[in-house]
């Protein structure tokens, strides 16, 4: 049982947190009935802003826990997270200013408006769309699977544990959804900074009190298993593919779009995508936990008490509980708690804004300005809970799957989005061609690494070495894209000069 | 700028290629020597890399200016 301390400090930093939220809606005053101002804060955000946004974005409840969850159980394959961020960030360098530019020009919200004028296919838009609204619902449901362990370690041993964390997980929802509804990104970057600040007190304090505690980090590389101090040659493919591939999809996410068309301007969104990568030595450090854990006596007795397949998730949060005073775990567990409310909102307001822009408003062209905001906050709530029921009704597994399965979805949307920024070869039916072929493949190969049971692995075993599922459906799909252009730009030249 | 624009265009290009190069050639640093307060080399490296590329990042970001 935990001590009445941890108890104090984070229902009362909770408390502080809802304040914030609901007052994000007085915050830089706007008219929050204008869907820009409602889910991009009026495109007023400064660097320094749009870096803690984007950092709460990317950097979540579940990439706290399932890192260092990954590394537990699997060792060095799942430090592929570390350079990842580094590369997703030079990529956002030379694309996101780009979309940033042209959405100031011409009032795009979602990814999807500008494909549609960019290709003047709806089609494509709304295939976007689609894709970017199935791809982020179990990225949602993963946050909920990150704050679960936090109350699972928190509740461990008291009695009707599981229906206290399921309360608890509603309540927080509800209050997440209200102050959404009212303050819209406003409420979630005021949250947002206050959640990196719980952060960053918690990766200090990690890396100060964890290697002290059991003696120096060599104490726990000295046992651990080869796969645990360096990559077997054999996965290095899959190393540099998984590198490859994620970094690709990151910026694709509506979540991590939404957050960049928020910035105030191209140049400062440069700058605070720069200084990005330095968020990652927090994930290092907390990846590396994933080993150090073994070292940790207490911490390996308490994650005894649970069945094998669900310890990886609560290495973080039980090493900070068997690691620190009472008053710094409270600290650190609603850091990581909140880390998963501040992105679960932001992702259901992108997911929002692709439902009524791209979708509905499609087949409901003249569709009122009060109108729109209205259906777009009611269905940001809406997936919210859809996320919730998910992980209420089904093991946290299939979360897990699913996400995989979302990366290889997402992924197949940038030959439109990002070369369809500077590319002005690309023509729409070649690239929905290769958006349904790439959809399709991924589906199927990840079906077929995994032998058509639950979702364990996205990674095809190829000649070259096991491979990284998205970017072989993405290699298909952007040799069809281009591939499709070119022809059709020459028959079209040819036909112009019969003429 | 003064700076040719083929230049600079060739600068920009390689501030963001040499730290993805690195990034992406994991033989580079998987290896376990030297190590760093006991942590093998490919962690180590990796975590200090990420400071690196922010300097990477931060000069392509002045470079560019603001011309977008």
């Amino acid at each position: 049982m935990i001590g009445q301390d941890v108890i104090v400090v984070f229902v009362s930093l909770f408390i502080l947190f809802i304040a914030l939220g609901f007052y994000g809606k007085f915050w830089r005053r706007g008219d929050l009935n204008h869907v820009h101002e409602w889910s991009l804060a009026g495109r007023k955000l400064g660097t320094t802003l749009v870096f803690f946004l984007i950092g709460a974005d990317l950097y979540t409840a579940y990439s706290f826990v399932a890192i260092p969850s990954g590394v537990f159980a699997k060792g060095s394959l799942y430090f592929f997270a570390i350079p990842y961020v580094m590369l997703t960030f030079g990529i956002a360098l030379v694309t996101v200013p780009r979309l940033w530019t042209l959405s100031r020009e011409k009032g795009y919200i979602t990814a999807s408006d500008f494909v549609k004028d960019r290709f003047s296919s709806p089609t494509l838009a709304i295939m976007i769309a689609i894709t970017g609204i199935v791809a982020e619902l179990p990225y949602i449901a993963l946050q909920i699977v990150g704050m679960q362990a936090v109350l699972t370690v928190m509740f461990a041993g008291s009695v009707n544990a599981q229906t206290v964390e399921e309360v608890s997980l509603l309540i927080a929802f509800v209050i997440l959804a209200a102050f959404t509804y009212t303050s819209g990104l406003r409420g979630a970057t005021l949250t947002a900074v206050f959640k990196d600040i719980l952060i960053w007190i918690t990766v200090i304090a990690v890396i100060v009190v964890v290697p002290i505690s059991i003696g120096g980090f060599g104490a726990a590389f000295k046992d651990v298993k080869p796969n645990y101090v360096t990559l077997p040659s054999s996965l290095v493919p899959a190393y540099g593919t998984l590198i490859l591939g994620s970094a690709l999809a990151l910026y694709l996410y509506p979540h991590a779009i939404n957050g960049v068309l928020s910035a105030e301007s191209a140049q400062k969104l440069r700058r605070s995508t720069a200084l990005l990568p330095l968020y990652g030595v927090g994930l290092a450090v907390l990846a590396l936990m994933g080993i150090l854990v073994y070292a940790v006596p207490q911490a390996m007795s308490f994650l005894s008490g649970f069945p094998e397949s669900s310890r990886g998730i609560l290495v973080v949060p039980s090493l900070i509980l068997s690691t620190m005073p009472g008053w710094l775990s409270g600290i650190a567990l609603l850091g990581i708690f909140v880390g998963g409310l501040v992105p679960a909102a932001i992702m259901a307001m992108a997911q929002a804004n692709l439902l009524t822009r791209n979708i509905i408003k499609e087949f409901k062209p003249n569709l009122a300005n009060n109108s729109e905001i209205r259906i777009t906050k009611i269905s940001s709530t809406i997936f919210k809970f859809v996320a919730l029921a998910f992980v209420f009704v089904v093991p946290a597994t299939y979360s897990i799957s699913l996400q995989l399965l979302g990366g290889v979805l997402i992924a197949q949307i940038l030959p439109a989005v990002f070369f369809g920024l500077y590319i002005k070869a690309l023509k729409k039916t070649p690239l929905i061609i290769g958006l349904l072929v790439g959809i399709g493949t991924g589906i199927y190969m990840t079906e077929l690494a995994n032998n058509f049971g639950a979702l364990t692995t996205s990674l095809f075993n190829t000649p070259f070495g096991a491979l990284y599922i998205a970017v072989i459906a993405l290699a298909l799909n952007l040799a069809i894209s281009f591939g499709g252009s070119y022809i059709y730009n020459k028959a079209s030249r040819k036909q112009n000069q019969s003429n | 700028m003064g700076m040719n624009i083929n230049r600079k265009y060739i600068v920009l290009a390689l501030l963001i290629l040499i730290p993805s190069f690195v990034n992406l050639g994991v033989p580079i640093y998987n290896r376990d020597l030297p190590e760093l307060f006991g942590i093998p080399f490919f962690y180590w490296f990796q975590t200090v890399w990420l400071f690196a590329s922010a300097g990477f990042y931060i000069a392509f970001t002045y470079l560019k200016g603001k011309d977008t």
